[in-house]
This record gives C-alpha cells, structure tokens and sequence, in this order.
C-alpha cells in the first residue's frame, strides 16, 4: 500500500533518523522483555513505541475496560489507544494525574495494575517485571509523548510470513519487527495483539505461538501501531494436496488461481454443472430473471460448445441484466424516496436516479466514468447557468415530451440527500459505496482492525466540507421569482398560512407538469474564503475549539495530503485517486462485490469490508481480477464474462468430503436463497401465461427490478413490498451490505405456503393455470348446478323409497363432462417454470396420479404448482 | 462461516451464537441452534406482555393526571373519582378502570421533547430515542428474539399491525404476524398466512403438503448438510405445524371464549381486540400489540373523549385487567400502555390540546408490578415533571425488566455496532417492591 508523507514530515523524519541512527542500530533487534530486563537497562523508553502499545497489549485500551468510552474508575485510555495526545494527557493532566514524576512508585498507572492499590480490573503487571521497568522509566524520565517525534510507522514485518501446517503440525512461534520511518527496527513481539480469523482452523496465544486446531485454511493477524499485518495459516483437509493433487482442467486465469489454492489445500473441487443447472444459476445471477420454459429447452438441445458463453453474451445484452445491476447500484448508492432533499418530487427524483444508472449500465459505460458522473456531481451540468439548469431540470417532469434526466452529466442525487448533509455522513457513504471500507468506527476511536485512526477519518472528511444543497448567492432571486411566477395563478385567498404554502407546493407541482420553469435548490462548492496561513494561524490560535474543523487538510485514505487550493472541488483529486492504477480500493470494492453475487460469498468477506485484518481468501486472484479490471477500462461486461466463463463459476453444488465445509475457496457452487425482488419476480413468472412467461427478460414494467417497483419501496406493508421486505430488501437507510438479507425466514415460508397474496398469483386471471382451461368458470357453474341436480334426485329417490315406488325412479343426472388434459405435457411445463428442469420419469407419473387422483386436472395442477413453488429448489439457487 | 470481526473485537459467530442462545430465535441459525440445545427456561417473573399503543398521543389531564385546581385555561372539564385504590385518583368518565385501579400501576410525570407522531411513536415503542442512524427495534420484535415460544404459535402478534412495530437491527424476521384487522365479537380473526380463507380446507393443506414432500427431493442427503436447507426444511416443518394447529386457530377464534370472560368486554373494536389479546397470552403467544387510535384532539377534545376514547378505553381496559386477573395470568404478564406524547396543558380555542412530549403518563399492569400505585408526579399545571423526569427509556427499561430481560443487555447490529437494548433508561424500582 502506498503511504504518501508530505513534504514537512519527510524533514522531520529526516532529521530524526540523522538524530537516532547513533543509537538503534542494533545489529539483531532484541525483544521488549530483553531491551527492559532491568530497571537500569540503557534502552530509551517511548511512550508511543513502548507504552501505548504496552497497554493495549494487557487489555487496559480495551473497550471493556479504560477504552471504553465512559472510561473505567475514572480513568479512560482513547479505544485501541492511537490517540497519543488524549492518552497523554489523561495519564499526565487534570487534578489527579496518573503519573508522579517525583516518585515514579507513587505513580496511580503503577499502583493499579500492580494491584499495589486496589484495581477493579485486577492484577495486570507483576512487579519484578518488564511491563513495570517500562512504566517506572517512562515516568522517571519524565513522562514524555514522544509521538511526533518518533516518525511513523512503515512497515510491520511478521516472520513467517505464511505458516503451512503440512508435514508437521508443531506450534510456531511469530516473530514481529516494527519498521520505523527512521530506519530503525524493532523487535515487538511482545507488544502486539495477535488474533486468529477463525479458531477452528488455528490458534494464537498471547504471545504469538500459533498451534493448528483443525484443517482449512485462515489468517494470523498482528496490530502493532497502526500497522495490521495478516499472515495466511494453511492445513490440508486430505492428503491430496501439493504434488498429490489429482490433475484438473484450467480453462481460464480465474481456475488456474482457484486451483493453485485447492491444491495446497488438498480440496478436490466438484465436476463442472449440467447445462439445466447452468441456465437457471447464470440467468438468475445476472439478471435476476428465471429463464423462460422454451429457453431452456433450446439451450439443453443447443450442440454447439460455446453455447455457454454465447448464452452469457445474450443475457449480458438484455434489459433484465441492466435492470438487475442497477438495482444493486441503487442498493450501494441508497436510492431511498424517504431521504430525498427534494422532497415534492421525491419519488421522480428515485426514478431518475434508477434510469441514470440504468442507461449507463446498458450503456456498458467504464465504472469508473458512471461513478465520475457521481463523485463530481454538481447539480448543474458543465456550461449551465442557474436557469438553464432551472428550464432544464424542470423539462424533466413535465406531462408531455419530458426531457430524460438520464441525458444529464451528473447525478447529485446521491448528494442531496436528507441522510447525507454533514460531510461525516458524505465520507461514510462515500467509503462505503466506492471503497467498500467501513470506517464507521474510525469516526470516533482508533479502527480496530484497520490503519485508519480519528485523524485520517477528519481529513477524509475534509473532501467534502464544501460541498453545499442549497441555493448558492445571487440564485435565491430567480429561485423565488421562478416559484413566485409559477404560482402566480394561484387564488391566495386563504388566510391560513400552512394552507397556503400547501396550495403553493400544489400549484407548482401542477405547473411543472404543465411546462413551467420553476426554481430548485442546487448541489454547489461552496468557495471558502482564501485565508492566508499568517491569518490562519491567528484565527486558529484565537478560537482553537471554533476553527479546530477547518483547517483540517483533506487526505486520502492511506494516501497523500491534498493542496486544497490546487482544487477548488477536492472531489476532483479524490476521483483521481480512484482511478489511479494501484488504488487498493475502488476497482477491488466492485470486482468483489459482483463475484459475492455469484458465488455467494466475495474474495474478501463480508464483501463491503476491506480491511487489513480481513485479507482475501484468495490474494493471488484479487489482484488478478482488479488489475485486469482497470486493464480492460472498467469494462462491467468483461468482468462478468471472465468470472462466469469459468470453470469455477460453472461448478455443481454436489459436495465431497473435501470441499463440504469450505465456503471461502470456491470448490464448488453454493447453494444460496433468492434475492428479495428474485423471490418476488420468479413467483410471477412462474405463474405467469406462456406470453408474459416469454417476455420475461425484456419486460420491466411489473418488475420488482424495475424502474416503478423498485425505487417507489416505501417500507410499507401491503401488496409486493410486503413481500420483498419480508425477503430482506435492503430499506437503503444504512451504509452497509448486510442490508440486503438472504437469511431464511420463518416469515417467509409461511408466505409462500399460506399467504393470500401468494395463493392469489398461482390463481390469477390470464396466467398459466387459467390458460390451461379457458372455460374453467363455465365447468365450475355445471359441476355445481350438477351437484344440485344431484341431491334432489337423491331427495327425491329416498322419497320414493319410503313409498316403495322405486320402479318410478328417473334416471340420475349424468356429470358435466370431466375436462381431459394431456397431462404429461403440462407437468413438465410446471417444473420448467418454477425449478427449470424437466421432471424425471419417476416424478412425472408421481403427478399424473395426484393429479388424477384430484376433483379436477385443474385442482390437481394447482396443488402441483404450489408444491413446486414451495421446494427448496424453487426458492434456492444452486 | 464467516468470521469477521465486529468494531469492538467481537467476532460475527459469538454474535450468531448469542442471538441464538437466548431467544426463539426465528432466523436461522437461532433455530438450528434451539433445536439442538433445547428450550431456553423462562424467566419466573412476567412470561407475556401486551402493549397497547394509543395512538394519537392521549392528553395526560384528561385521563390519569387531572388537575383539579390548575386554572380555568388548563384544567378541563372533567373531574376526578376516587378509585379502589387508596389516594388514586383519575377521570369520571373512566368508573370501570376506578373499580381495578389496584391492578396497575399509573407513571406520571413521563417527558421527552419529540412532538411529532412519529418520532414521539418510535421512541415511546421502542424505549430509545430514533437516531438517523440506528433503527431500533420494538419491544415485540426484542421480547421474540429474547424469549423461547412453543413451535405451533406466532410468538409476536399485532392486532393489527399499523406499521409501527419495527424490527430495526434485529430484522424482519423479528416482526409481528399481522392480524388483517380488528376481531369482532364471536368471530374468528384473520391472521395473514395463517388463516385458511377463499376455501381452502385443513385437507388440501395436507394434500398440498403431501405432494411437496414427493417432489422436494432434488438435493437428496445434501438437504441435511447443508445450513440454509436444513434450515429451510425446519421452518417448513414449523409452517405446517401452525397451518394444522387447532390451538393457534382456537386462539384466534372469540367465539371460543368462555361467556364469563366474554361478558366482561363491550362489543367495540377496542374492547375485542384487548379480549383477543388475552386469549393470545392464554394460549402462549408472548407479546401482542393492540393499536388503539383516535387520540390527535386538536380540537373538540372533551367530547370527543367523553363520548368515544374514554368509554371505550374504560371498557376494554378493565375488561382486559379482570380478565388476566379471572384466568390467572395477570402476574406472568405485563400490560403496557403509553400514547406517544401528552397534550398541551393549556386548552387551545378549539377546545382541543396539541401535541406536548413535556408531560405525559403511561400505565403498567401485571409482571410484578405493584398495582394501585402512582409513581412519578407532574407539576401544579401538568406542564412538566414535578421532581425528576421520568424518560420513556426508564419506562422501557422498567419494562423489560418486568419481563425478566436486561435492559441493559448488549446486542450487536447487523454492521458490528454494539448497541444495548435499551441505551439511556434506569428501572424505575417504585413500580416494583
């Protein structure tokens, strides 16, 4: 990862690695223990280097104890401890300092943990130890922050670097040097915090001794300073791994890289899928769409060997491909109606928004310029003055011949959201959606598992300070006379001034319907005043709490500082810092989160998470797949196609006993639950007559991935957004992944079972059961007036029995004919529908003698599609 | 499985296996987990609860907080009674309430500063003030996740659901089953999926289900290896088991009521549903929520109150007190009753109150809560706490503690965020010992 200094901190590092050279360079570092063995040992201590981390080491910093934020016994260490000057002060300052310079003993910081004095937390450091040598010389010599003046941290270096568990499964001892930006190394192995990914696979005791606890494969990760140094933890899972792994074909870059890992894993993969299975998993996949009955009959009979890739060629074309990707960009995006700024148009605005995206993702645009035409946005386009953006903007919303919003350069909308004002909120979101990292917590305290500290979250911030939803000066007049004019026709009679503005809001509506041009609030940069530094410094002197936030210098995350005064938008630098090649983050958030829609995990996992701490599971094939990503322009359909081509997209999900427990390495497919508007969509389909059945991939009107239902979701309760939110559509209010759920539920199933929406859509008008018998009502009303008939003559014939004239009897009533259905035909139509296979033998005279076995064919087809929608198979793909 | 790590060093499984350990768990991995551990026993203090929501905001001095010698501009036009409780007392035009006002609990002098219905709403039912940020879930949705129920019943019921009963960080699938609307005397109620309609019999569930065991072979013994399978398999096998239970339909059948505990209720939407409620607690679902709207009296508000609100809370509140009490259950649940806000002191010129989160009441029942007691005061005028505030998380907090739930119980968001149930609010112990 690139780490820019800026010019001053290359001086002073500079300077002090003229100053410490005399003294570090030690031919062999020497651990902390070693270093502070005696009270008189010569080493320095430092408060940044040594005892900071020291603390956090003991568990002091943690957030059940001083870390947290109430602090403890009235003491508080800043979370995960990189807040060295709040930390120095809370030790140094106040009324009750915890340190005594005059008797280092008479210290409180010695006295507690050396449960001297009485301590909660119990005893934490032993008195003839060297954690205490390190307290006690600190103190004596005077109690220093060193912090700025140690340099920073380069690079933390764990030895070794991976650990294979192969031949021998004996513990292994970690070894961790610090590298100072001074040159200096040190040993600090026993100043770091080391955890284990997943303890069923290895373990990490306390002082870096890593035992093997089971097979698979996880990551050691060490935090030292802010550096996260992860090593990969490798152990077989049979003993057909390295040279014993069996031979499998490689077609593609992306099996090779798979392969390479199963292989040292021992982890035989499953055999490629069949063709049934191909067509359903790759249609839903990558257009959220079943695929149509006679589609998939023509696939399975298709002879020619690509038809695999020509069939993801003829999806990636179809609307259905855009609509669905543009959903998930809405996800990431949060295109939510309740937050719009706008708040008359709201649902206009979360249309426009959908069809911006849309366009440039049938378009194929570069990822990079979609998102360009989002992180630049401003709500006026390049070269429009305040009222051609007006007329303009305006256009957009009239009743006849509307201008297409989606024609515009920008997208502010993403901006201009109620959820969205502070710049906090912008840089969370803005990390979320663009670079998958979560700096949530960074926002207050250190990040746990990341580099990123308090400081990098505020100069992150600082990109979007100026970025303003409003009216900029000078546009407030023709706003008011643009709204004044449009209303102008209203009748202001009413007194009542809430009735008023209701009217008002009422006639602009209309008149923007009508053509009018009305004023609206703008997305702008809002230029701050040129201080110069000399004035800058005073102000900052003068009011240092007032100007505290301003004069923060905007930096990128893990990358250099920004001279604001070279960009008037700092977002320009930001975006070019997105499109520079070795971005760690822009290119990988997306590659990884579209494998995560297809194999139902990402490289990195969760896949909005990109942390040091949360390596891929597959290093070699992140790089690959991101590099060649930038390589081919940003190009979204290349991306699919050298995912979906390959072998390993196209495994079964039959599991052996290698891969049965892995879902990290991609062995084989993973059996996951439809997406919420996938649910809702197939439901439909499925039910739906041959026609609208046909249309399926074209046809977005009724479409929960559509334009209409997919951005007027309220949250509410009735008709389909009942249904997609009891499936897990994100509600788009939060900047995380997880939003989005595909947890079964018991809610669910009672849906699909018993729902009256549900019963409704296997019997509505014109869908597939009702074409089967076009005159069903008919039949209906003879069968019942036969039933009638039926019970008179009964009545009748009892009668006549007690009379003993049953010579006299009439003849019974014959039944309405029985509609005879070729069966066969239609039950194999079912199962193409809803689980797109065709039924075996066995299956297909299961149903025909339930069906026959039913007061009608049409009864018993009903219960066959109920039973079909209600499988696993339906709901799951696989 | 995944083992990401949340913010604060927690690892994503221990956030799964505690989700699972301690509540019914209705997602997943809190099914699987229960299923092979068993029932988790329930706490001996109050095992159900329902929550009324009067919608609207109910004004404080018209009901349970008069104010007999504020000024002609505040006090209203009611007077107050004396109740079966010694010092206590609240309207006239609430008799019945008057006869058992020893079997709750009246909190007076509740205050917060929201006053708009929805925001005051979200905070008063989820005992944490909204944050853009957070969504909380309702009192509901946590009671279903804390607390085991039997397999055959819905464990959280809303009659009906108006929307408000958020799940928040806990998830959908913590929600409530929705009854299609308010149960009318000696009917049988709707509940959305469960409730056989247009015809379909217990048989053609059989049938139907019959046929789907035939057909829902694909994935063979891998159906049992695999999480989301097996899982998928359990929830169907519950689904069924609620389809086919006589006892879930029996719960939500009035006519099925004994007459002694039916002659308690009137025949209004209000009265029944809070009938409804305790059938629903009889049988074991674990929380119900009865919406009871119709409090917004900006103008006309005395006779509005005196003519419909107050009767007919009057009616189905003591019918639904008496009735807990008849069939023994008013110490195993908790009765909770709170609008979102009170209404302004002073009467505006319509001779109606506005919206005024400064005062407020609640009221508590059962779950060992002491009844017959006031606990908290407002001032002279009914503008404010008297001493110290009582906020809506201490109500909440009180609350959850009578259903044997640490408020203070720390849960994990679905993004890593530790969040406890209830973030502000200490036991208010007066409604206690």
């Amino acid at each position: 990862m690139r780490r820019g200094v800026c010019l001053r901190g290359a001086v002073v590092g500079l300077l002090l690695l003229w100053l410490q050279v005399g003294f570090v360079r030690a031919d062999e570092p020497l651990p902390a223990s070693e270093r502070f063995a005696k009270l008189d040992s010569p080493a320095p201590v430092s408060f940044r280097r040594d005892v900071i981390p020291m603390f956090a080491r003991i568990g002091c910093s943690g957030r059940a104890c001083h870390g947290s934020f109430q602090g403890k016994g009235g003491f508080r260490f800043s979370l995960f401890g990189y807040d060295f000057k709040a930390d120095h002060e809370a030790l140094t300052a106040g009324e009750k300092p915890r340190v005594n310079l005059a008797d280092p003993d008479e210290s409180l910081v010695i006295q507690k943990p050396t449960l001297m004095v009485k301590h909660e937390g119990k005893q934490k450091i032993r008195e003839d130890s060297w954690e205490y040598n390190v307290l006690y010389r600190w103190i004596k010599d005077g109690a220093k922050n060193d912090a700025d003046e140690v340099g920073q941290l380069d690079r933390l270096e764990v030895q070794p670097a991976e650990i294979l568990f192969d031949s021998s499964t004996e513990p292994v001892q970690l070894r961790v040097l610090a590298h100072w930006s001074d040159g200096s190394v040190a040993d600090v192995t026993e100043l770091t915090r080391f955890r284990t990914n997943d303890e069923s696979v290895a373990d990490v005791s306390e002082t870096g001794q890593v035992t093997t606890v089971g097979p698979g494969d996880t990551h050691i990760v060490a935090f030292y300073d802010n550096g996260v140094t992860p090593i990969p933890i490798i152990r077989p899972v049979s003993d057909q791994f390295g040279p014993k792994f069996p031979k499998t074909p490689a077609p593609t870059q992306v099996d090779r890289l798979v392969l390479d890992k199963l292989a040292k894993l021992g982890e035989i993969p499953a055999p490629v899928c069949t063709d049934e299975q191909f067509i359903r998993r790759v249609s839903l996949d990558l257009t959220g769409t079943l695929p149509p009955p006679q589609r998939i009959v023509d696939f399975i009979n298709d002879k020619d060997t690509h038809k695999r890739a020509k069939l993801i060629d003829e999806l990636l074309d179809t609307p259905a491909y855009a609509a669905y990707w543009t959903t998930r960009l809405c996800d990431i995006t949060g295109n939510n109606p309740k937050f719009m700024g706008e708040k008359t148009y709201r649902s206009q605005i979360s249309e426009q928004w959908y069809d911006w995206l849309y366009k440039r993702v049938a378009a194929n645009e570069p990822y990079d310029k979609i998102v360009e035409g989002i992180v630049l946005a401003t709500s006026r386009d390049p070269d429009e003055d305040y009222a051609q953006f007006a007329t303009n903007m305006s256009a957009t919303l009239r009743k006849d011949h509307p201008a297409d919003f989606a024609d515009r350069a920008y997208l502010p909308h993403y901006w201009t959201r109620d959820n969205m004002k502070k710049p906090d909120e912008k840089a969370l979101s803005f990390a979320y959606a663009f670079l998958g990292v979560r700096l949530q917590c960074a926002q207050c305290h250190k990040h746990p598992f990341d580099q990123w500290s308090k400081q990098d979250f505020e100069q992150f911030q600082a990109f979007f300070e100026n970025l303003k939803y409003g009216l900029d000066k000078g546009d407030k007049e023709i706003y008011d006379d643009l709204r004044d004019k449009a209303v102008a026709a209203a009748d202001n009679a009413k007194n009542d001034k809430k009735d008023q503005k209701k009217e008002a809001e009422k006639m602009l509506t209309e008149a923007v319907r009508d053509g009018k041009v009305i004023g609206w609030k703008e997305l702008y940069i809002d230029q701050p005043r040129q201080l110069d530094a000399k004035h800058l410094a005073k102000l900052k002197d003068a009011d240092k709490k007032k100007y505290a936030g301003r004069v923060i210098t905007p930096k990128l995350l893990g990358g250099e500082e920004v001279v604001a005064d070279q960009y008037p938008d700092p977002r320009v630098a930001l975006m070019q810092w997105l499109r520079e090649p070795e971005n760690p983050y822009f290119a990988a958030a997306i590659v990884n989160r579209i494998w995560a829609n297809h194999f139902g995990a990402g490289i990195v996992e969760p896949a909005d998470d990109l942390n040091l701490a949360n390596p891929p599971s597959n290093k070699p094939l992140m790089d690959y797949l991101t590099k060649q990503f930038v390589a081919h322009g940003y190009d979204l359909k290349w991306l699919q196609r050298e995912i979906l081509n390959s072998d390993t997209y196209q495994r079964s999900w039959q599991t052996n006993p290698t891969n049965r427990l892995d879902d990290r390495n991609f062995a084989r497919a993973s059996i996951r639950r439809l997406p919420a508007e996938v649910v809702a969509d197939a439901i439909k389909q499925a039910c739906a007559s041959d026609q609208d059945a046909a249309s399926c991939y074209s046809d977005l009107d009724d479409r929960a991935i559509g334009p209409k239902l997919n951005t007027g979701y309220n949250g509410g309760k009735t008709g389909d957004s009942y249904l997609v939110s009891l499936f897990g559509k994100p509600a788009r209010e939060t900047n995380c992944d997880c939003e989005r759920s595909a947890d079964p539920t018991l809610l669910q199933t009672i849906y699909m079972r018993n729902d009256q929406d549900m019963l409704r859509v296997i019997d509505m008008k014109r869908g597939f059961l009702g074409s089967l018998d076009p005159e069903a009502e008919k039949r209906a009303l003879a069968q019942r007036r036969y039933e009638q008939e039926l019970k008179q003559h009964e009545r009748k014939m009892a009668r006549l029995k007690e009379l003993g004239r049953l010579d006299e009897a009439p003849a019974a009533p014959a039944p309405p004919p029985r509609r005879e259905l070729n069966l066969d035909p239609i039950i194999t139509q079912i199962f193409l529908r809803t689980v797109s296979r065709e039924p075996t033998a066995q299956e297909t005279s299961d149903a025909r003698q339930s069906i026959e076995a039913a007061a009608s064919p049409i009864d018993g087809l009903r219960d066959l599609l109920w039973a079909m929608l209600n499988t696993k198979e339906f709901i799951t793909n696989h | 499985m995944s083992t990401h790590r949340f913010c604060d060093g927690f690892l994503r499984r221990d956030f799964l296996r505690i989700g699972a350990l301690t509540g019914v768990g209705l997602n997943l991995p809190g099914y699987l987990r229960l299923a092979q551990a068993g029932e988790i026993a329930p706490s001996s203090r109050g095992r159900s609860a329902i929550f009324i929501r009067l919608g609207g905001g109910p004004s404080h001095m018209d009901t349970f907080d008069l104010k007999p010698d504020a000024p002609d501009t505040h006090r209203g036009e009611f007077k107050p009674i004396k109740t079966n409780a010694p010092g206590v007392e609240i309207c006239e035009h609430l008799p019945k309430l008057a006869q058992c006002a020893d079997k709750f609990a009246i909190i007076r002098g509740v205050s917060h500063t929201l006053g708009a219905h929805r925001l005051g709403t979200d905070y008063l039912t989820t005992g944490n003030r909204p944050l853009p940020s957070l969504s909380f879930p309702c009192y509901g949705s946590v009671v279903a996740h804390e607390m085991s129920s039997d397999p055959d019943l819905p464990p959280f019921v809303a009659v009906p659901n108006q929307d408000f009963d958020a799940t928040g960080y806990l998830g959908v699938e913590y929600g409530p089953f929705n009854t299609g609307s308010t149960p009318k005397p000696g009917r049988a109620i709707e509940l959305r999926g469960l409730s056989l309609r247009d015809g379909v019999t217990l048989a053609d569930v059989d049938r139907r289900y019959d046929m789907l065991r035939k057909f829902d072979t694909a994935f063979g013994p891998a159906a049992k290896q695999d999480k989301l399978l097996a899982g998928l398999d359990e929830f169907s096998q519950r689904a069924y088991a609620m389809l086919r239970s006589d006892r879930a339909r029996e719960a939500f059948d009035l006519s099925k009521e004994s007459p002694a505990i039916t002659q308690m209720f009137n025949d209004s939407g209000f009265a029944q549903s809070c009938l409804l409620a305790s059938r629903l607690v009889e049988s074991g679902v674990r929380f119900v929520t009865v919406n009871y709207g119709g409090w917004d009296t900006h103008s006309d508000n005395f006779t509005r109150l005196k003519t419909r609100n107050l009767p007919e809370l009057d009616a189905g509140l003591a019918g639904l007190f008496n009735a807990l009490a008849a069939k023994g259950l008013l110490d195993s649940t908790t009765v909770f009753a709170t609008g979102e806000f009170g209404r302004t002191p002073k009467v505006n010129g319509r001779a109606g109150r506005d919206h005024y989160p400064r005062a407020m009441f609640c009221l508590m029942a059962g779950g060992g809560v002491q009844g017959g007691r006031v606990v908290g005061a407002s001032d002279a005028k009914g503008e404010g706490p008297l001493h110290d505030a009582i906020s809506p998380d201490d109500v909440a907090a009180s609350f959850y503690h009578s259903m044997g739930i640490n408020p203070a119980k720390e849960f994990h968001t679905p993004s890593g965020r530790p969040v406890m149930i209830v973030r502000y609010g200490t036991v208010l112990k007066d409604l206690f010992a």
